[in-house]
């Protein structure tokens, strides 16, 4: 029997934290003076949310008594179900605001593209864990790996969830480097997301990222055809994006993707979201305006204030002090499950820690990026902040899982 | 795990570790930006941010009648309204000064507005005078969260009253407000009649306007000359086939009664004038509403809310009598010439009275004349011949039974009864033929609305249709596009023109010859009519009426009951006939049967009436 006072209670704390800056911040969204403008099953959703806290909380505590065997051997099993129920939904889902993500279970609707995260996660950590490890020579596990990232992706494409389908192409390089793919080519994978980025700010800072990249790649790997690969891989990206900026797109689904760099360009379109979120947040000041007192929440100049935009409505009503307590939260909880993950020795539950941590990394990153225009705006919740019950329920059961790996390490054997 | 996996794994937590805070920093790092950095600039801006999306409501769709006539339009009322959070409680003195009013009740109002909310904006008063209302638009500096709007609410330019087939409106209730994404609170909806039938139509879409606030929420004015705002859709008008001079006339028949009429083209099934009476007034039920008056209406013993056209369920008596002459001719149970010797009651185990001279009948003579032995002899041998089903399907076929559809909410169904309906009510088998005796003059179980009467009554008139009666014809949308309803016109199909004729005619005889002649007869225009009495228990018989007119080429069918009136030839006869004179010629001539209806008073017997009814 392992000591209570080995189960990891900051992790524990850390969660009881967010979720409550989450449900403030939700009731502060939906039912302040802004709720004179929100439709009534809007104005629920705090309910709705405190409820969802309160199911997943059972399932935090009812986890820590399975085996942990079970995330292992029924991997494949959990998979293939989440599977099956999300291309169910793409034929019988409920269709909300253009994409059908949603199936209805008796009352509750359920996204089954976030318990795929879960599910994904389990089957590429077993699927890894019993292989050797990935080499620059036998790319035939990472491709098999690719696949299993890539058929949910694929699916929420389907569903119209082009958002969600980002944290898996998020995912995938960290879970891949984890599993021993060469530094080098890590790096390469990542490199047309950064070379994008910056082109986008600039073609200039690109073609810099680009140099930089393959400086990188060739210290790490000393191989001149993966060297070159880089370079020219690198520059066709930044071609690839100019062309297609200047001469592919309409000129407002361009707009929308350079309103994150300059929204006063239209600031009534494209770039009003950021301008209202940015409005949001830097107004907040230090200490922000105060509970329900937040002017741009509370006259709705905010769009989906309490999923996509939640961290302007803790920034512009609890200012600096406030947003930096959530960053601080994130980053304890991200330090706290890596640390987690290195002492573990069992690989499997080592890549599960490491996966998951990321799949919240991702998360923050797209979010509080949007939020604060650092990167294009992607409509993806915030963990454990954002109103979205079965997010939730995925996020504390992926923590919860976490736990049980941890509490659990001795007795998991790495010998079967 | 060997020591360089090992260490290689230590490498690669320290990689992520490294991501990780680099991830934190950036954003630290932007927090810090345009928290700390920019705050001058963005604090500023959410000062003066700016613009507030304002709803806008759209004007309520009017109500015509079938000649063009606006019977129900919108009146613009003042409305203060409050925001407790940003009230300031030092200033109710003055409020109450503008208002004048108690201060106290200022009091008690803004109690209760915080009850519903600190935050949101509710309605203080609502309906005060212009005055009123231009020394608050002047005051607002001194008034903080007292805000103030126009609104409208429904009138009635006309005579028309029409409270059943227009219905009222009011606040949508907490369930409401649940189910429609739509819908917000304070919003007044459709709560009876057309007004709830046609609540989609009638609201239109709300508008936005973009106004730009200071961060004290105060107007500065339409955000750039109003470009942005979306103007809202005015509700859809409903063309209804009600004919004012008509549905006047009718009410005014109907004070002081109690009972229900409907007026019906034979030909589309529009009805031209219903009533249930008592009334209700809608002029008192729009706007403020006056609780007292609301009060009064839900005690009153009276059910003014209740629409009696629709739902009242009376035994039909002998207005009946005229479809058991269909069915008798439809089943092979008579032939026009048949005869059927009245000694002055029918024996079947006992007596069944009648009230009619003894001696022979016909079929005309026996609608005319009203004898009750002829349809008992009938109804004899359909229960004999264990035929009540096929006589329940027959009677329902025209109408009578099952709900018509109409487009009026609360229609209740008569009750036509059949073997299932017997068995439900006696227990299996534990009925006979005595039980069924009565239906054949519409007594006992047998129940109909006047609404259902009507309808019945339109199908001998058209031709042997069945047509589905409705008030609104058309729809017209605010670009001006009619779309017109489609009302179901069904043939029954086992109506013959001849048995119509040979109905037609003792109808018609039936105004010449019988009891309705005094009341009923129109010099210049032949109605086909026949009475009835409804036996109630409870008190005086209910009078009913049923008529089409012109005979020969019917434009106008109505069914009249009214209750604890006696005989229907003194009650609803005369009632009928003026509508039907009215519609007919526009103008009413015979002024000593208006003075009979408008003196008449239920629950007085008559001298005049010792017909067989």
């Amino acid at each position: 029997m392992n000591d209570k006072r080995e189960f990891s209670w900051s992790i524990i704390f850390i969660w009881i934290g967010l979720f409550s800056i989450g449900l403030t911040a939700i009731y502060s969204a939906t039912q302040g003076p802004v709720a004179q403008f929100l439709p009534s099953y809007i104005q629920d959703n705090f309910f709705r949310q405190a409820l969802w806290v309160a199911i997943s909380a059972v399932a935090l505590i009812s986890i820590q008594f399975l085996s942990p065997r079970i995330f292992q051997e029924g991997a494949y099993f959990f998979y293939a179900i989440s599977i099956v129920l999300m291309v169910i939904t793409i034929f019988f889902g409920v269709e909300v605001s253009g994409s059908r993500s949603w199936l209805r279970i008796g009352p509750i609707n359920f996204q089954t593209g976030e318990v795929t995260k879960l599910t994904t996660i389990l089957a590429a950590a077993s699927y890894l864990t019993s292989r050797r490890n990935i080499s620059a020579e036998n790319l035939k596990t990472a491709i098999i790996t690719v696949l299993i990232f890539a058929l949910p992706a694929v699916l929420l494409i389907l569903q119209n969830e082009a958002g969600v389908a980002i944290v898996y192409v998020g995912i995938l390089p960290i879970v891949l480097f984890w599993s021993g793919l060469p530094y080098g080519i890590s790096l390469l994978m990542v490199s047309p997301a950064l070379v994008g980025y910056f082109t986008v700010l600039n073609w200039k800072w690109g073609i810099l990222a680009a140099l930089i990249i393959t400086i990188f790649i060739f210290f790490l790997q000393r191989r001149t055809w993966l060297t070159v690969t880089s370079l020219v891989f690198g520059l066709l990206v930044i071609i690839g994006t100019e062309v297609a900026l200047h001469h592919v797109l309409q000129p407002h689904q361009r707009a929308r993707i350079e309103a994150f760099t300059n929204p006063q360009l239209d600031p009534l379109g494209s770039g009003w979201n950021v301008l209202q979120a940015k409005t949001a947040i830097g107004s907040g000041g230090l200490q922000g305006k105060g509970f329900m007192e937040g002017t741009q929440t509370q006259l709705r100049f905010l769009p989906e204030q309490w999923t996509d935009f939640i961290f302007c409505v803790v920034g512009e009503e609890f200012g600096f002090i406030g947003s930096s307590i959530v960053l601080l939260l994130y980053i304890f909880l991200f330090l706290k499950l890596l640390n987690m993950a290195s002492n573990q020795k069992h690989p499997f539950a080592q890549l599960v820690i490491v996966s998951v941590t990321f799949v919240y990394f991702v998360h923050f990153i797209i979010n509080i990026g949007s939020a604060t225009a650092v990167l294009p705006i992607i409509g993806i919740p915030l963990p454990f902040i954002s109103y979205g019950g079965t997010a939730f329920l995925t996020n504390t059961v992926m923590l919860a899982i976490c736990l049980n790996l941890d509490f659990n390490k001795r007795t998991f054997s790495i010998y079967r | 795990m060997s020591n360089r996996q090992k260490d290689k794994s230590q490498t690669a937590i320290r990689i992520l570790q490294g991501i990780v805070i680099l991830g934190f920093m950036v954003m630290m790092g932007r927090i810090v930006q345009l928290q700390i950095i920019d705050y001058e600039t963005y604090s500023p801006l959410s000062m003066q941010n700016s613009l507030r999306m304002e709803l806008v409501n759209p004007a309520r769709g009017l109500i015509y009648d079938r000649n063009g006539t606006i019977l129900v339009e919108n009146r613009p009322i003042y409305t203060i309204t409050i925001t407790p959070a940003k009230f300031n409680p030092n200033k109710i003195s003055t409020l109450a000064s503008i208002l004048q009013v108690d201060e106290e009740f200022v009091q008690q109002r803004i109690r209760e507005a915080q009850q519903y909310s600190w935050h949101r904006t509710s309605r203080l008063f609502t309906e005060v005078s212009f005055e009123v209302f231009s020394a608050i638009q002047e005051n607002l500096w001194q008034l903080p969260g007292i805000g103030h709007t126009i609104e409208s609410k429904r009138s009635y330019p006309t005579d028309v009253n029409a409270s059943h087939v227009f219905g009222y409106l009011r606040e949508a209730s907490p369930e409401e407000l649940q189910a429609s994404d739509y819908i917000r609170m304070g919003d007044h909806i459709g709560k009876s009649g057309i007004e709830r039938i046609y609540e989609n139509y009638l609201r239109g879409e709300r508008g936005t306007e973009y106004i730009r606030v200071n961060a004290f929420g105060q107007a500065l004015g339409l955000y750039n000359d109003g470009a942005l705002n979306i103007a809202p859709v005015k509700g859809s008008d409903l063309i209804t086939t009600l004919d004012a001079g008509v549905q006047a006339l009718a009410e005014e028949l109907m004070q002081n009664k109690q009972g229900g009429l409907v007026a019906i083209d034979p030909h589309t099934g529009g009805i031209i004038a219903m009533v249930s009476a008592p009334q209700y007034e809608l002029s008192k039920l729009s706007g403020r509403i006056d609780i007292n008056y609301w009060r009064e209406l839900n005690t009153d013993p009276a059910r003014p809310l209740f629409n009696r056209a629709i739902s009242s369920r009376q035994p039909p008596g002998s207005t009946f009598k005229p479809f058991m002459g269909i069915i008798g001719l439809h089943m092979g149970l008579i032939t026009p010439q048949t005869q059927v010797y009245n000694p002055g009651f029918y024996f079947r185990g006992r007596r069944y009275g009648d009230l009619a001279d003894p001696g022979n009948y016909n079929l005309e003579r026996a609608i005319a004349k009203s004898s009750n032995t002829y349809f008992f002899w009938m109804m004899d041998r359909i229960a004999s011949r264990g035929q009540l089903n096929t006589w329940s399907s027959l009677i329902q076929d025209f109408g009578m039974g099952p709900i018509n559809y109409v487009d009026l909410p609360f229609e209740r169904s008569g009750i036509i009864p059949d073997s299932t309906y017997m068995n439900r009510t006696f227990g299996e088998r534990r009925w006979g033929i005595g039980d069924l005796m009565s239906l054949g003059v519409g007594q006992g179980m047998v129940s109909v609305s006047p609404l259902q009467m009507a309808v019945a009554t339109a199908s001998l008139a058209n031709g042997g249709y069945r047509v589905q009666p409705h008030i609104v014809s058309g729809v017209r949308e605010s670009n001006g596009e009619i779309r017109y309803t489609n009302p179901v016109i069904e043939k029954i199909e086992w109506i013959q023109p001849a048995y119509l004729s040979e109905i037609n005619q003792s109808m018609v005889n039936a105004l010449m010859e019988g009891g309705s002649r005094y009341f009923g007869h129109i010099p210049e225009i032949q109605i086909a009519g026949k009475t009835g009495t409804a036996q109630n228990p409870h008190g005086e018989n209910h009078g009913w009426f049923i008529a089409y007119a012109p005979a020969d080429n019917p434009q106008i069918a109505i069914a009249v009951l009214m209750e604890n009136s006696g005989f229907g030839s003194v009650s609803a006869t005369p009632v009928a006939s003026l509508l039907i004179e009215k519609y007919l010629t526009g103008e009413i001539k015979r002024d000593h049967i208006y003075n009979h209806v408008m003196n008449f008073r239920p629950r007085i017997a008559s001298a005049l009436s010792t017909e067989n009814e």
